[in-house]
Parts: C-alpha cells; structure tokens; sequence
C-alpha cells in the first residue's frame, strides 16, 4: 500500500502544511516553527474551537481528560500498518490544527515491521497496526523493558470489487472468492451460473497488511494458492483501481476480460463511480454490518504503546488520550468505521490505570 | 599577464617551478574522475554481494534461475525468464518504434531540411527528451492503451500490456536516436556528397547510399544507447506494462497466445523492481535479496550491449582526414 506515490503525497501534505502555518499569522507561525507555547500565542491564536481545557475536564465518552495540545510538548515517533496511516495522519493534523508545536512521525512500513521497531529495536513510542499483536512479540517488546497496551481506534472493512461494467456479480461466498483469487480461469469456474468471462484477479502486493489479512480470512493464512494464480499485484492501490475499472468487461462478448479486486474499504468509497462493491456471503459492507461483525472481511485498527513509555513521556500519553477522545470525528472521512464504543473504552480504561489520573 | 611572466623568467624556464594552483587543479580532476570509476565499483560490488545473499539461499538454484518459467520469490518460484522476456518485448517493440522515426527524422534533418528549418525542429525534437518518464507512463496507460483496444478490440488488449509501454517508451526515445545519429551523419565529409552529385546522384542516393553508410558505426553507437535506455526505464512500464510476471509453463500456455503475445501484462525486470520496493520489504527476506539478483542481470545485459556495439563500432569506424 505504500508506495513512491503515497510518500510523495506525504511529503507534499508536509509541505502544505508547513505552507499553511506559514501563511497564517505571525503568532500561529511561531508556534508551528519554535514547538513551544508562549502565553501570547496561546491568547492570540485564532479560531480555537477546543473546550480549552487543560486541567480537570474530562471527556463524557472516554473518561478521559480532555487534552489542549497547546499543553503538548515534545517529540513522538509512530511508525507501523500502511492501513492505520492515513487515520493517524488524520488524528495527527488535528492535533497540530491545535496547537501541538513538536513533532509527530509516522513511517508506513507494514503492522509487522512497525512491531518489529517497537518492540526489538525500540525506536518507537507508537506502534500502528491492523491486527492484534501476537504473544511472540508481546515478549520481545518485555525482553526491552516494555509492557504492551493496546487501544482500538477503529475498524477496517476489506472491498471486494468488480467493474462498474460487470452485469453479473453481485455477491459471493468465501468459498467461491477463494477459487475466483486462485485457479479460476474464467468466471464460469468460480459460479456454474456465471457467464464464462475470462477473469483478471488483481491484488494488493504481498508486503501489504492488506494482502495479509485478505490471505488470512480466505485462504487460511498460505498466499500460494492466491499468488499461484499470478495475479497484478502492486502496492498502489490507484492502480488496482485502474486495472479493475479498465477490464473491459462487456454483456455479450465473452472474449471481455471481467476483473475482480480488493483493497481497504476506504479506496472503494474514493472510486465509487467505478467499480461496484461486492456482497460477500450475501452481506454488503456498511457500517451497520461491519459493526456487528456480520461481514466476513473487517477488521480492527489499533494503536500499541507501553506503560514504560507513558510514564516517561507525557506527550504519548497526552496523544493517545487525544487519540481516543477524537478520532471519531476523523475516521469517517479517512473512510474507515468507529470502533464499538465498550473496545475504545478498554483502552481509556487501560490508559487511566497506567497513568493514573 | 602570463605572458610577460614567461618573458621575464624566459632564460630559466627549464629550472623546475612549482606551481600550487596547477597541482590543485589536477588533484581536483583526478579525484572528480575517481570517484564516478569509484562509484561504479561500489555499485557492482553490492550488486554483487546482496545478489550472492541471494543465490546462497538454499530454496534457490542457479539452473531454476536460469531456466525457470515462473517468479514468484514469496511463494519459492525464481525463475527470471518471465522478466527477462517482458523486458526484450518492451524493448524491441520500442525499436521497432523508435530506429525508423528516429533514422528518418535523423536523415531529413541532416541531409534534407534547410539550415533554418533545422535549427526550429532539432531543439523540438529534444524537447521530447526533456518529458519526465512518468508523464510517459501515464499517457501510456490512459491514450495509448485505449487506443490499442479500439484498433485490435478491447477483448484483445489487457488494461496493463507489453504493447503500449513499448510503443510510449519507442516514442520517448526517438530524440535520442535522431539527435545521436543526425551528428553521426552531419560529420560525414562534405567532399563525400559533392563527390556524388557531381556523378549525378540524387539526394536520395547520396542519403542512403553514400552518408548512412559512412556513419554506420556512429549510427549503430545511437542506437545502442537507445536500447539500454529502453531496457533501463523504469517508470513507463511500472504504470502501463502490468504489475506481475508473465508466469508460464512450456507446452500448456499458447506461445503467441500468452507468452510473446504484446497485448498481454508483463512485468519487466524495472518493473518488478520497483514494485518490490515500493512495498514495506524486510531486509533479511528473500523478496529483498531477489531484488539485488535481477539488478545484476540487468546490469550484465546492458554491459554486455555495450561491449559488443563497441566492438561492432571500432570495427565499421571509417576515419576520414
């Protein structure tokens, strides 16, 4: 999923960031550029539209104390899932939107390497993923001295697509997904009833998390069946989009290509008007059936830290709370689902046992 | 100023003088001229060793490398041939493009068109030159393609195809063939076409009989380098040539059906490269290995390009006085 293009997004977002500190006034500048909070700043900032809270109030929902990011100072470094990325990068624009004045990063490399930098080289306070951690690294993150806590931020629903130019698809079982990824030469394999289109299979590439869990939900954890069958993979997302609106496929001309793909739920809901979602085991995804986990292919965005890292650094702890308190008014647009609300409120309650206010 | 120095010390100029500027200078040009020779080392030598890494894996073996018909380094497929192909039929395609309208352009700039009408159309034509690749890229995927499937039908053209990314990557290097050869031909002796109309040649017979000729090797030298810059691009077939091997069985799948078929996705060795590393690859994995073995079979294959057209160069060279 990420690739030279969504780096380059980001390095152009950056831009228009730092661009858009710059063009508003004089105050504001200083805060971005300087990363502290001077009184004036704090009075002359324009626009706040926070609850100004600093101490005391408490966030009705979570139970969580309200954070001013003016407050917030220091660096926090984040890296891990490509899929949690844009939702982090969400929370994160807020929290500069704000006031925060240090730095945030976050490095899209992959659920897997993000636990490999958290937890054996220990270069991260935040660690993003889209799958629960396993126990292996729950003992590699305590061999450095780090207890691991984990908070829900949101859901993830995989799309299983076909062109908007495809007359016959309209929903699948697991079992016929299975044999539409791996050996079906045409459609006529994967369904008797279907017309005997070719099919072109196009996939997420094979260091995506996405790729991942899609192998994990249909083929059981083993991408040989799935990679046998050779289909396009990139880690572009834009480009499975165009090769699966492009197929051709045509009612009528048998010889027509009709493909199918998936990717995050969040790129379907970008290029609705070209490809058309399929139902999977008669379900289509929404919000409704992802959340009450009707839909076979969602699943859970978290983000890791430890109890050693939020007590020594405040501005994580200060960042999760931020995290938890707001990023349902984020996660919408970023295309993803909210979290139910009890799994938010196991992390808050986490979050309040460790640190303890 | 230096001439009047030379005069006043002219009767012991033999008497060795030392000269710090000029030393600097020379040190300055050597260590300029190290350091890309330098580089180059550095560059094969971590080809080298990441691509050993690669082949001392014992799932790998150099006779399936070779020889193997599928690449699929996840799932223990290491067969370079689908890349290696997809890259010949990139590239010829593009030749096929590229040697006729480039020669063309090469020879009505060199030996048709008027001083004036050159100086216009030679800096155009490099402008072509000065299109970023990735612009290319997407003019492949969204005019040529397209373009493709309402001439051969859209049922015979993939939406990523060999064809397209080939016929863009000719285009995009024309100026490079037109430019190199129209020197090749403009520094043919003038005396070599007085020559033939004087016995009464036409200009057609002095531009293919007589000038091409006579610039064969400069000629062959442009399109050499034409073609390892087509083997090398990378962006063009990265968005239009498809993004996975063209993985084949001998025997099963239809040799002008599937495997040389142009309208078919194939990824070529760039492509797959850049791919790969697109995505959050792990250091001690075979995919990151694998990336370092296709490296230097494609460093192998343009060197060995470049060595035999320098050998068929200093052969056919023609010097004149």
């Amino acid at each position: 999923m990420k690739s030279r293009f969504t780096r380059l997004a980001g390095v152009v977002v950056v831009l228009a960031l730092v661009l858009a500190a710059c063009g508003g006034d004089d105050a504001e500048e200083t805060t971005t550029m300087a990363g502290e909070v001077d009184e004036t700043t704090t009075t002359a900032a324009p626009g706040e539209t926070t609850t100004a809270a600093t101490g005391g109030d408490v966030d009705p929902n979570t139970g969580l104390p309200m954070i001013d990011p003016l407050d917030v100072t220091g660096d926090i470094v984040t890296a891990g899932s490509s899929t949690v990325f844009p939702l982090s990068e969400a929370v994160t624009a807020l929290f500069e939107d704000e006031g925060y004045g240090g730095q945030i990063t976050i490095d899209s490399i992959g659920s897997g390497a993000g636990f490999e930098r958290f937890c054996e080289a220990g270069e991260s306070d935040i660690s993003n993923a889209s799958r629960p951690i396993e126990q292996e690294e729950i003992d590699l993150c305590a061999g450095i001295d780090r207890t691991v806590m984990e908070f829900r931020v949101g859901t993830d629903a995989l799309a299983v697509v076909v062109s908007s130019g495809n007359y016959f698809v309209e929903s699948l079982t697991l079992a016929e997904l299975a044999i539409a990824f791996s050996t079906a030469e045409t459609w006529a394999d994967v369904n008797p009833d279907f017309p005997a289109h070719p099919i072109a299979v196009f996939s997420p590439g094979t260091d995506s998390g996405t790729f991942d869990s899609f192998v994990e939900e249909v083929f059981e954890e083993d991408p040989e069946p799935l990679l046998a069958g050779d289909p396009q993979l990139s880690e572009d997302d834009n480009v499975l989009v165009q090769g699966v609106s492009g197929d051709g496929c045509t009612e009528g001309d048998l010889a027509t290509a009709c493909g199918i793909a998936y990717f995050g739920f969040a790129y379907y809901t970008e290029n609705a008007d070209v490809i058309h979602p399929v139902a999977i085991e008669g379900v289509v995804p929404s919000e409704d059936t992802v959340n009450d986990n009707s839909y076979p292919l969602s699943r859970p965005l978290f983000i890791y830290s430890a109890e050693e890292i939020l007590a020594e650094k405040p501005q994580v702890a200060d960042f999760i709370a931020f995290y938890l308190n707001r990023v349902g008014e984020v996660i919408g647009d970023v295309g993803y689902f909210v979290a139910p609300a009890d799994a938010i409120q196991v992390g808050a309650d986490a979050w309040l046992a460790a640190v303890g206010s | 100023m230096t001439s009047k120095t030379v005069s006043v010390e002219a009767g012991d100029w033999y008497k060795k003088r030392r000269r710090p500027g000029e030393f600097v200078v020379r040190a300055f040009l050597l260590i300029s001229g190290a350091l890309s020779i330098a580089t180059t080392i550095g560059i094969v030598v971590v080809l080298a060793r990441e691509a050993l890494l690669f082949f001392m894996d014992p799932e790998v073996t150099l006779s399936e490398f070779v020889t193997g018909t599928n690449w699929q380094p996840t799932i223990q497929q290491f067969g370079i041939f689908p890349l290696v192909l997809a890259t010949l039929i990139v590239t010829g395609i593009a030749l096929v493009v590229a040697i006729p309208l480039g020669l063309a352009s090469a020879i009505y700039l060199s030996e048709y068109a008027r001083p004036r009408v050159r100086a216009v159309i030679k800096p155009i034509l490099e402008v072509l030159a000065g299109i970023p690749t990735v612009v290319y890229g997407y003019f492949a995927l969204t005019f040529m393609t397209p373009l493709l499937r309402s001439v051969f039908g859209i049922a015979t053209v993939e939406i990523f195809n060999t064809a397209s990314a080939g016929i863009v990557i000719g285009i995009l290097i024309i100026p490079l063939v037109s430019s190199l050869a129209e020197d090749a031909l403009y520094a043919v002796p003038r005396s070599f076409k007085e020559a033939a109309y004087g016995l009464g040649a036409t200009r057609f017979e002095v531009a293919t009989r007589i000038v091409f000729p006579a610039a064969l090797s400069g000629v062959t030298a442009a399109i050499v380098i034409a073609a390892s810059r087509a083997i090398g691009e990378t962006m063009v077939v990265a968005l239009a040539s498809g993004a996975t091997p063209r993985n084949f069985t001998w025997g099963e799948d239809p040799l002008f059906g599937y495997i040389l078929n142009p309208f078919v996705a194939g990824e070529t060795m760039t492509g797959h490269i850049v791919r790969i590393s697109g995505g959050d690859l792990s250091y001690n994995s075979i995919d990151y290995t694998s990336i370092f073995a296709i490296g230097l079979t494609l460093f192998l294959i343009t060197l060995g390009l470049n060595v035999l057209s320098r050998r068929f160069v200093e052969r056919f060279r023609e010097t004149y006085e």
